[in-house]
């Protein structure tokens, strides 16, 4: 069966947060809680490069290997997903998690963690599909409707790709090979010391 | 913008010069993208910040805000000098050449380096670059206009696309990205104050076009204005209405302004925005008409201020008309909410209550169709009669049959159109002119001619020189009846041209002729009734360069420009900069749009970026005691102050500081909070920085200078 990934085209990629903003109007997630972020190295400098980035949907994923509640489970499609009516906010995901993934609500009594959010590929969550109560707890079920996630799908210059990684990993490549070798392909001079 | 978005997917290279289009203009970028990976063109950037577009260039240039047009001349000398030029291009369709090039001259990589601060060999470098890769794409913004000598840059970008013979060609063109979709609409319906719709200007005979297309009694028209001159004169502009009121600086009219409609407009998009406010409690009557409550309802502290809210676009229909000249139909997704309305409705109600909604609705029974219609026929200057409704309405159930790359429908109802039925689009059956000046194609095909708009020849003061203004023999489009240049159509229906004959009889019987209805002439380097004949450089008017200023003077004061004194020499002040020794420019952020009083009332961009702030080089934060973060003031030389948080970047040089101009609702250290409506606070508050930016308009079009002023800085 096919698996779903994400992928950032870097040479795309121009740090507009449309992505940022899909997802957030999207599935109304509240501020502060951040599913998607977009990352930029050497600001204002060149070498200025921007990289978005939600969970990583990780084939051998570290957050469920952590999660003491097994609140975090995988789907067929690769798709990793939160039960918050199992989740405990141990915060446990967030420190595994090699991209910061999981985010916490912050506005409990005590201070106190509710349960782990995160981008869920738009594919809802474990309650019945379409549902009041999975657009409330994990947001829009777009999988299920036959689309991309809003993200890539709202992302202007394509440099966000999501879906069958065969497929994007074949797009990508297609780029790159278009691009050719001298045209500034990222990593070329680090690979090939500009020989 | 000749070309289009999606055309410069064609471009063999591209040079954006006063354009962040990563921020401004993001969905466009793709095209761009598309032209750097799969033509493998370079991406020039020449801007003062190291912008985000700046990111996604092959070649930067770091240039002094304010010196574009040294710049500019300066690879046209170049040019000229290695003999790169288009020839041919230059013999058949371009006038005024010899004299350009004896300006241009003047501007040695040498002269550039001292103007501009950049190296002559890359002066040189990005010449041959250009001259290698054709055709370039190049695009200007506000960048680019917002100089006292903004016309004059604009008019260099375009001479070099003469030069390099980029223009009406595919990839090629001079692409000024507009903003939103309907910025260019707003400007092809001339909502300013020097013209009547569609460029028609203010003359006795535009008047009459134009009450013959809205089937309104001319003499009546008339005796609305207090004297016939004030009909033909020019109204005050946006970027100075105010002083209408505050009369700091003469103004030319027989009453000061006494009412303000702001309409669609922030408020904080004004330079100098303290002097602004000033005008505001002056006023009798202040009505503003958005969405959102602007600058302006938090600003105005007398009670002489009515809000109409209107609706959004998701809640009204209608043509609009994008940056590539495409004209859209828009859809209502939801009925007006929070008891809003339309612009339409907000119109109508306010011109019956005037009371005379009966003149001026004649022709207008089904809204908004009926306006679109009514618009076009008028609008045949431009070409807006080609696309009706119905057309328009075709191809957006027909998107799927346009081509990403040439914009023409393969097939299916829309064939052969080109999308948007680009203007001009001269009858009904017309497919829309997606390229402008491209004579490869016949003109009933969407090819086209230069206009004939400056008579059929010209004597040259500078050189003595005749020349014919018409195309050069045997360049023409495919199946024109006259091979070569020809004048416009006029007398066809006798007492008419081409752009008055409401019968468009002119238009189609050019057309059967193969002919375009407004002549085949050349395009102009010199514009002998401009004050700079061709386009030169000056000083800033605030120049951080008092040695400059001697050089490259500014011209003299204009005592009646739009209705109003501008100063140009006198307030250029060589001593200025000892008391602002820093270069102020200004410019937009991705998550925010114009003066921001929509997206900052959006609870998630105002999440991304809440704050205003000043950019400054670590270098000079270093040598001023500031860290990053720390709250700053920024003053200018007219006594406007903010009070911002400083964002340490290399984006900027060590002189220069940048503001993003999004922010409202502090003033001058204080906030306005409490001023706004209940339950209407944006989410993000701050310094409007249109409060420091400094005075100075320009020469011709009197916009506002809001690139090159000075400024000082210090620790809060």
């Amino acid at each position: 069966m096919a698996r779903v990934k994400f992928l950032c085209d870097v040479e795309r990629c121009i740090d507009c947060n449309g992505c940022v903003v899909a997802c957030k109007e999207g599935n109304q997630v509240p501020v502060g809680i951040n599913r998607r972020r977009v990352v930029t190295i050497n600001e204002g400098r060149p070498g200025e490069k921007s990289i978005s980035v939600a969970c990583m949907h990780c084939a051998d994923a570290p957050c469920i290997a952590v999660c003491p509640v097994d609140a975090i489970y995988q789907r067929d499609d690769g798709i990793v997903l939160v039960n918050k009516k199992i989740c405990i906010g141990c915060g446990y995901c967030f420190m595994a998690c090699p991209f910061g993934a999981p985010q916490f609500p912050g506005d409990r009594v005590f201070g106190a963690r509710g349960a782990m959010d995160k981008c869920t590929f738009c594919a809802g969550g474990p309650v019945k599909t379409f549902s009041e109560e999975e657009r409330r707890l994990y947001g829009q079920n777009r999988i299920a409707e036959g689309k991309v996630p809003l993200c890539a799908a709202m992302c202007a210059t394509k440099a966000l790709m999501a879906g069958d990684a065969d497929i994007i990993a074949d797009i990508y490549r297609k780029r790159v090979f278009r691009r050719g070798s001298g045209a500034g392909a990222w990593g070329w001079d680090r690979a090939y010391r500009g020989k | 913008m000749t070309n289009s978005l999606n055309d410069i997917r064609h471009a063999k290279s591209m040079i954006f010069i006063g354009s962040n289009a990563a921020e401004a203009h993001p969905v466009a970028m793709q095209h761009i993208l598309h032209a750097r990976e799969v033509n493998n063109a370079p991406l020039i950037v020449v801007d003062p910040r190291f912008t985000k577009l700046a990111a996604k260039a092959t070649d930067y240039v770091r240039i002094r805000p304010g010196t574009d047009a040294a710049f500019m001349m300066g690879l046209i000398n170049v040019i000229i000098e290695n003999g790169w030029q288009d020839k041919e291009f230059i013999r058949t369709r371009v006038a005024g050449f010899p004299e350009m090039a004896a300006v241009a001259k003047q501007y040695t990589p040498g002269a550039v380096e001292e103007i501009t601060g950049i190296p002559a060999a890359e002066t040189v470098r990005i010449a041959k670059l250009l001259a290698d890769n054709r055709p370039t794409s190049l695009t200007w913004c506000m960048g680019g206009t917002q100089h006292h000598i903004g016309s004059s840059i604009t008019r260099t970008f375009c001479i070099l696309q003469l030069v390099l013979g980029n223009m009406g060609k595919s990839g090629g063109g001079t692409n000024i990205f507009r903003g939103h979709d309907n910025v260019q609409g707003a400007t092809d319906m001339c909502v300013l104050s020097h013209s009547l719709p569609a460029y028609y200007g203010l003359k006795d005979g535009s008047w009459k076009h134009w009450c013959r297309v809205w089937d309104v009694d001319y003499e009546w028209i008339k005796s609305r204005f207090k004297a016939k001159k004030w009909m033909n004169s020019k109204g005050f502009t946006l970027s100075r209405w105010y002083e209408g009121v505050i009369q700091e600086d003469k103004i030319e009219q027989y009453t000061p302004i006494k009412a303000l409609i702001q309409w669609g407009c922030g408020a904080n998009s004004n330079s100098m925005f303290h002097k602004v406010r000033k005008a505001y409690d002056k006023l009798d009557l202040i009505v503003l008409i958005d969405p959102f409550p602007t600058m302006l309802a938090a600003a105005a502290d007398k009670d002489n201020i009515y809000l109409l809210p209107s609706a959004s676009q998701y809640e009204t229909s209608g043509s609009v008309t994008s940056t590539s000249r495409q004209i859209q139909w828009r859809d209502k997704v939801v009925d007006p909410v929070h008891g809003s309305r339309d612009d339409y409705q907000i119109m109508e109600e306010l011109v019956k209550r005037f009371g005379f909604a009966d003149k001026f609705y004649k022709n207008i029974k089904k809204t908004p169709e009926d306006i679109t219609l009514e618009l076009g026929r008028g609008s045949l200057t431009i070409g807006y009669n080609g696309q009706t409704p119905e057309r328009i309405k075709r191809q957006m159930a027909n998107w799927h049959t346009f081509d990403i790359d040439t914009l023409q429908a393969r097939g299916g109802p829309c064939d052969g159109e080109y999308f948007g039925l680009p203007w001009p689009c001269w009858t009904e059956k017309h497919p829309g002119t997606p390229i402008l000046y491209d004579i490869s194609k016949p003109v009933a095909k969407g090819g086209l001619p230069v206009r004939n708009r400056f008579g059929l020849e010209h004597t040259y003061s500078m050189s003595g020189r005749t020349e014919n203004q018409l195309a050069a023999k045997g360049v023409a489009n495919p199946g024109s009846q006259v091979m070569g240049g020809y004048p416009e159509f006029k007398d066809v229906v006798p007492g008419t041209n081409w752009k008055t004959d409401l019968s468009q009889k002119t238009i189609k019987v050019a057309l059967s002729r193969g002919m375009a209805p407004f002549g085949n002439a050349r395009a102009r380097c010199v514009v002998w009734n401009f004050p700079d004949q061709v386009p030169i450089h000056r000083e800033p008017l605030h120049s951080p360069r008092p040695d400059l200023i001697k050089k490259y003077p500014t011209y003299e004061d204009q005592p009646n420009q739009y209705r109003v004194f501008t100063r140009f020499k006198s307030e250029q002040n060589p001593e200025l900069v000892k008391n602002y020794p820093y270069v102020l420019t200004t410019g937009r952020m991705v998550e925010h749009m114009g003066a921001g009083a929509e997206t900052r009332s959006n609870k998630y961009l105002a999440e991304l970026k809440p704050d205003m702030y000043a950019e400054i080089n670590p270098r000079l934060a270093n040598d001023l005691g500031i860290r990053d973060g720390e709250m700053v003031w920024i003053e200018s030389p007219e006594g406007g102050r903010i009070k911002v948080r400083a964002k340490l970047t290399e984006r900027v040089d060590n002189k220069t500081i940048f503001l993003p101009f999004h922010f409202a609702g502090f003033f001058m250290g204080t906030s306005l909070r409490e001023n706004y409506p209940e339950g209407l606070v944006p989410y993000a508050l701050g310094e409007p920085g249109n409060i420091v930016t400094n005075y100075g308009y320009d020469i011709i079009t009197q916009i506002q200078a809001t690139k090159d002023g000075l400024c000082r800085v210090n620790k809060a």
